[in-house]
């Protein structure tokens, strides 16, 4: 008998504008022991799941579901008696799930008290053994602590110490990693397939991200709209994906391992309303295969919902074409900063203290019309960066250089025509009391580039650069999707015919069908307009689809530089290594002695002197890392490492892309 | 910690020494002499030399300041010109009625303002939760001094229930005939407060409770009155402090007014008596009192919310 | 723009029709508001006199009319000197941080150190008390809280991106405080101006009470309260017609200020102060 048998589920909550049909006839089975991966963007329902399977969901939500069973017993009466007993929870973001008033002991320890009926020093003992099982080095010492003085990575721990305090069979992980650094992320994911293995506890994983599930799953459920589309075991339902949906998820997916030469495929169009579901396929308007058929309802056959699965297996998932003119990057340094540095936070009213070098003495240097990608993780400085390379942020020292001419820390109006900004969240990069029209149309005014009716045919021009209809010229912010006001942001910076644009994370706040639109039109502006591009991400999958060139960031320094394929092939800095071993990949069948994991995070803080990376360097060689400055090394064109590792040994490394 | 209490400790000391600046710079600087003020408009010109020469001001201004000032530190509030008598004693007594009001008040404020905003927050849209809200409304928009008058002749004129003015002192009269002279000046005084700290406490307390660390309790399987006393109450209440703070200021304004209306002898009284009667230092005095008691109570409440907050009673990274 | 809320409608009548009749007061009233009759004085709720005669027999409906513009003046009045002096300086603080920013906020938290009855005492302990005067002090009162609150609202827009963007074109100061900033901080103030009315109006009222507002003869409300006090017994009505009057004023903006909330940001709803 499954553990978990849910037969049928569907989720409806009133809202002022009507029911909203969050989930529609939903159904899976986890056996004993078993892991299942539940995917699906935002608006498919999926985080409702654990709630309903709970008993969490707030007022206002109607559930009728003809199975809901939990070891034979029907959750519906007894998720509250399982609830932290024989189910466990993860949720997303372990700083909110934290009470912030009461130690991290107590957190892990109060189920133990709960439900197992020990008494409170016994329990906090449990639960400091607990912390060290999960990888907690200084138990004691945690298990103290308030959750701020805890790091993302720690506290998540902490959460997933909490969930399986007393031995859960089942474990419901609702995105456990979307808010960690990747190289975290990395660890977590070690940790929870230990916990799997050593404690055969079932697992349901509800996660957008494909990577993910399929290291850590046995089987795959894919939502669309509230309606499962496509179910099936893990490894084959990816490799070989039926359904349309599934097709075009994964072809929309950046690859760290395919590169600039391989085109993402986006999913057109918008998700469905879920106020009035559509009685035949929710995905018809979306999809290249649909037919006059596909307005009849769907049922779930042999784990597809899709009538033409057969039919179209063999059919390619269509690609847009590469644009017309590829403009190449030419040679010559447009842009050129030496040795900037900027401090945050330094300096008291009695006591001076030290601040935070954000950006340590960086230099680069970017081509006409040249993409380089600048990758790292949190806190490493490279959102600092690209503002300090604007000129919108006053930089402690160094030098810029544009197109030949130095820029000073006011930087003439001229500059700013030619170098502008996208921004990461498209919530905040609109004023959202401006119509389209009046925010594309103020930098045309601004730089005297047009006015009136010429500035009308400009602004009109912008949008369909951007490929939106001409029509959104009247709309405001609060009217659009975040992909199309992703699109506005970049017309708005692109409105002045810049030379050279920062992109600060401008796709990672995206879905991933629309990111994918985003980043190709991104790369075909590039291409066609021949701006330079300085694409700041943390993900090397999208940087490694968009960049010409790659310099590698950690801590306020970069490690390493150079043409994107030669980055992403070894020889590489030792946190490079690091970062690509950790991207899960679909389809990897990642080795478990070829995993390179890091030690820690981020915020532990670094020695004086010597390397920055020293401390968590995994291939750390001895005193000389943490006392000496490693020095640069060269490899090929242009490809800079800075390690203390001699060249040959650097070069002798095997690739770290999971595959 | 100890830095951020230094600081606030500082900021006190600060308002306190600008206080007295403020206060004596308003007194002294504003058109009018001091002396023509007390002596009226058809004084002579002698008399108003001879009281100027008396009280000392002719001489400069920064000397007549530091001569107050240094009087203060020693707890010389100068002479009361309309009582013959140290102002000192006078405003201590004074201060040490109104502080029955006031400490009996707050503490009303806080177990009624607080309970009522918890059992609101965990009893939402039934009846008790929608009339304390229609009630809160209510209280809000009466002023103080109507209030007074309301429950005056309700009370005291028509039902003849209790006295409407003046104080009978503890060992005097006795426990009752004491706590009846209280009875409606404090109720007026904490009518409106209690409206508005359950209104806070209601939204602060909802807002721990949709919170997502709560909902993470829940999964934990931990039982719902549990949750609301462990998890939710702690982070509710800690703006609470803070809003009570506040409302001592908002109550030291109530009092001047309460015992305007109830002749209670208080320091708001006081502080009338001696803007009518133009008697200086007892004013200056009464000034200085007040806010010094403002200010302490502000520090007061910095310092528990510092003690009960983790984040900032506990600094640093662990782990 | 969503439909108003029904709250925004009620409240607004009643103040309007408040207003309206503030104004025309002078011509509406039946008596002369310092007619003194000593034949008629005393008298209860008739239908001569709808709210009865004082001690001087003076009408005191037509008292009430009269006085009715000073609560109204006080609340608005006041509200706006302290919108005029607090916003701009709350927002140049948030805009300048540095120094000018420390020294405005030291300022700032020294007033509110000061308890506003007594501040308001202070004010007025020294001068002739009258309306003006008064409207002047309660302002000053409040400008503190509006600059804290332009502040953090000025804090909050510059963390913006757009407000980046608009750096990043080289937008200066001014177009980026006219354009970017106040289009997006008006409603949070204007949210923030209506709960101060009401506490303008409480305040200035409490302060007339203390005979530190108009004098008599005016007829302004809380100074009719204050003046009915000798005759509480026999003549109740003096002090309740302005006394439920003022209430009926206080309700009516206080439900304007709710309206508001709702209409421009429902995200505020049942914060209270």
């Amino acid at each position: 008998m499954s553990l978990l048998n849910i037969q049928g589920l569907s989720l409806s909550y009133a809202t002022q504008r009507g029911a909203v049909h969050a989930l529609q006839d939903v159904s899976l089975r986890i056996p004993r022991g078993g892991a299942m991966g539940l995917v699906g963007e935002s608006g498919s329902g999926k985080s409702s799941v654990v709630l309903a399977l709970l008993g969490l969901l707030g007022e206002g939500a109607a559930l009728t579901s003809d199975k809901l069973d939990f070891d034979g017993k029907d959750l519906r009466q007894a998720a509250e008696r399982l609830r932290g007993r024989r189910i466990g929870v993860v949720f997303q973001d372990p700083a909110a799930a934290l009470n912030p008033s009461l130690t991290i002991g107590f957190q892990v320890a109060e189920p133990l008290i709960q439900h197992r009926g020990l008494a409170r020093e016994a329990a906090l003992a449990r639960a400091e053994s607990l912390l060290g099982e999960m990888g907690i080095t200084r138990a004691a010492e945690v298990a103290r602590a308030y959750p701020h003085q805890l790091s993302g990575g720690m506290k998540q721990r902490a959460v997933i110490a909490t969930a399986l305090a007393c031995e859960p069979e089942l474990l419901l992980l609702d995105e456990p990693t979307t808010a960690l650094d990747v190289t975290v992320e990395a660890q977590i994911l070690d940790l929870l397939e230990k916990l799997r293995h050593e404690r055969g506890v079932s697992m349901l994983l509800v996660s957008h991200n494909l990577g993910i599930v399929d290291r850590l799953c046995d089987e795959l459920t894919v939502l669309y709209a509230g309606r499962v589309v496509e179910q099936g075991p893990c490894a084959e339902t990816l490799s070989t994906p039926r359904h349309p949906y599934t097709r075009g998820l994964l072809a929309a997916l950046p690859r760290v391992d395919r590169g600039r030469m391989a085109r993402l495929a986006p999913i057109p169009g918008g998700l469905p309303d879920l106020k009035q579901p559509t009685p035949g396929c929710n995905f018809q308007p979306r999809c290249p295969f649909a037919v006059e058929a596909c307005a009849t309802p769907q049922p779930l056959l042999d784990g597809v919902r899709c009538h033409r699965a057969a039919e179209i297996a063999g059919q390619p998932w269509p690609i847009p074409e590469l644009g017309e003119s590829v403009v190449r990057p030419v040679p010559e340094a447009l842009l050129q900063a030496e040795g900037l540095t900027r401090s945050f936070g330094g300096g008291g009213l009695f006591n001076k203290r030290a601040g935070i070098r954000a950006v340590d003495g960086v230099s680069l240097q970017i081509g006409r019309g040249e993409v380089l990608g600048l990758v790292g993780e949190s806190g490493c400085g490279k959102s600092t960066l690209g503002r300090l390379v604007l000129r919108l942020l006053g930089a402690d020292s160094g030098r810029i250089d544009f197109d030949g001419k130095n820029i000073p820390a006011e930087a003439s109006s001229e500059f700013r025509r030619r170098a502008q900004i996208v921004f990461q969240n498209p919530d905040s990069s609109l004023n959202p009391r401006q119509t389209v029209d009046e925010a594309l149309r103020r930098p045309l005014t601004r730089f005297g580039i047009a006015s009136g009716a010429k500035a009308t045919r400009e602004v009109e021009r912008l949008l369909e650069l951007v490929r939106l209809p001409a029509s959104y010229r009247s709309r405001y912010p609060h009217q659009m999707s975040g992909g199309e006001k992703q699109r506005i942001g970049i017309a708005r910076a692109l409105a002045s015919r810049p030379d050279f644009l920062v992109c600060d994370e401008a796709v990672s706040a995206l879905d991933v069908s629309v990111q994918a639109a985003v980043l190709n039109l991104l790369t075909d502006l590039r291409d066609r307009l021949g701006v330079a591009y300085l694409f700041i991400s943390h993900d090397i999958g999208v940087v490694a689809h968009i960049a010409d060139r790659i310099a590698v960031m950690y801590r306020g320094a970069i490690v390493e530089e150079g043409p994107a394929a030669a980055v992403l092939a070894p020889p590489y800095h030792p946190y490079t290594e690091a970062l690509l071993s950790a991207v899960p990949v679909v389809g990897a069948q990642s080795r478990a002695e070829s995993r390179i994991r890091l030690k820690g995070d981020v915020s532990t803080a670094p020695g004086e002197g010597g390397c920055r990376f020293a401390h968590r360097c995994p291939r750390r060689m001895g005193n000389i890392c943490d006392t000496l400055t490693p020095p640069v090394r060269e490899f090929g064109t242009a490809h800079r490492i800075a390690c203390h590792i001699p060249a040959e040994e650097l070069a002798a490394m095997p690739s770290a892309m999971a595959v | 910690m100890t830095s951020f209490l230094a600081r606030r400790f500082a900021s006190v000391i600060f308002v306190l020494w600008a206080m007295t600046v403020l206060v004596f710079a308003i007194v002294h600087v504003l058109p009018g002499s001091v002396a023509h003020m007390i002596l009226g408009e058809f004084a002579t010109t002698d008399a108003i030399a001879a009281l100027e020469e008396r009280l000392g001001l002719n001489q400069p201004l920064y000397v007549q300041y530091w001569t107050w000032f240094t009087g203060l530190l020693r707890g010389d509030f100068g002479m009361s010109l309309t009582m013959e008598r140290p102002a000192g004693p006078v405003i201590l007594e004074a201060l040490g009625r109104s502080a029955i009001l006031a400490s009996i008040s707050i503490v009303l404020v806080a177990i009624l303002g607080i309970g009522l905003g918890i059992h609101s927050a965990t009893h939402v849209g039934t009846w008790s939760d929608r009339g304390l809200t229609l009630m809160q409304y209510f209280f809000i928009a009466v002023p103080e001094f109507f209030w007074c008058i309301l429950v005056i002749i309700f009370f005291a004129v028509w039902l003849g229930w209790l006295p409407a003015t003046g104080y009978a002192p503890l060992h005097e009269a006795g426990f009752w005939r004491w706590a009846q002279h209280l009875i409606l000046p404090v109720s007026t005084l904490v009518l409106g407060l209690i409206a508005h700290v359950s209104r806070l406490v209601r939204s602060s307390m909802l807002e721990a409770i949709e919170s997502r660390y709560v909902l993470a309790a829940r999964a934990k399987g931990i039982p719902e009155r549990i949750v609301l006393r462990r998890h939710a109450l702690p982070n509710a209440l800690l703006p609470a402090i803070t809003v009570l703070a506040v409302d001592v200021g908002i109550l030291i304004g109530g009092i001047v007014v309460v015992e305007s209306v109830f002749a209670f002898p208080g320091l708001g009284r006081m502080l009338i008596y001696a803007i009518d009667n133009q008697d200086i230092p007892l004013m200056m005095g009464g000034m200085i009192v007040i806010t010094a008691i403002y200010a302490l109570a502000n520090l007061a409440a910095d310092i528990l919310y510092a003690v009960l907050n983790p984040r900032i009673r506990v600094s640093g990274s662990a782990g | 723009m969503n439909r108003i809320p029904r709250t925004l409608l009620v409240g607004g009548v009643i103040v309007g029709v408040i207003c309206i009749l503030a104004a025309l007061g002078p011509w509406i009233a039946p008596f002369e508001p310092d007619a003194f009759n000593m034949r008629a004085r005393l008298q209860p709720p008739s239908t001569t006199y709808w709210f009865g005669t004082d001690e001087f027999g003076r009408d005191v409906f037509s008292r009430v009319l009269a006085g009715a513009h000073h609560s109204l003046l006080m609340g608005f009045g006041a509200t706006i000197i302290s919108l005029v002096i607090g916003v701009p300086l709350g927002l140049i603080a948030a805009f300048r941080r540095g120094w000018t920013e420390e020294a405005i906020m030291r300022g700032v938290d020294l007033m509110i150190s000061i308890p506003p009855v007594l501040l308001g005492l202070l004010i007025l302990a020294v001068t002739e008390p009258g309306l003006l005067k008064t409207m002047l002090a309660v302002g000053l009162v409040y400008v503190p809280i509006m600059t804290r609150v332009a502040r953090a609202v000025g804090l909050d827009l510059l963390a913006e991106d757009f407000v980046e963007a608009a750096r990043a074109r080289g937008e200066g100061g001014f177009h980026i405080l006219a354009r970017e900033i106040l289009p997006n901080a008006w409603p949070p103030l204007i949210v923030e101006t209506s709960l101060r009315v009401t506490f303008a109006i409480l305040l200035g009222s409490a302060l007339s009470f203390l005979g530190l507002g108009p004098q008599p003869p005016d007829s302004e409300w809380g100074l009719m309260i204050a003046e009915s006090r000798p005759f509480i017994s026999e003549a109740p009505w003096i002090g309740l017609a302005p006394g439920l009057c003022l209430c009926l004023l206080l309700i009516a903006v206080n439900v304007v200020g709710e309206g508001l909330r709702d209409l421009l940001d429902p995200r505020l709803r049942g914060r209270g102060h």
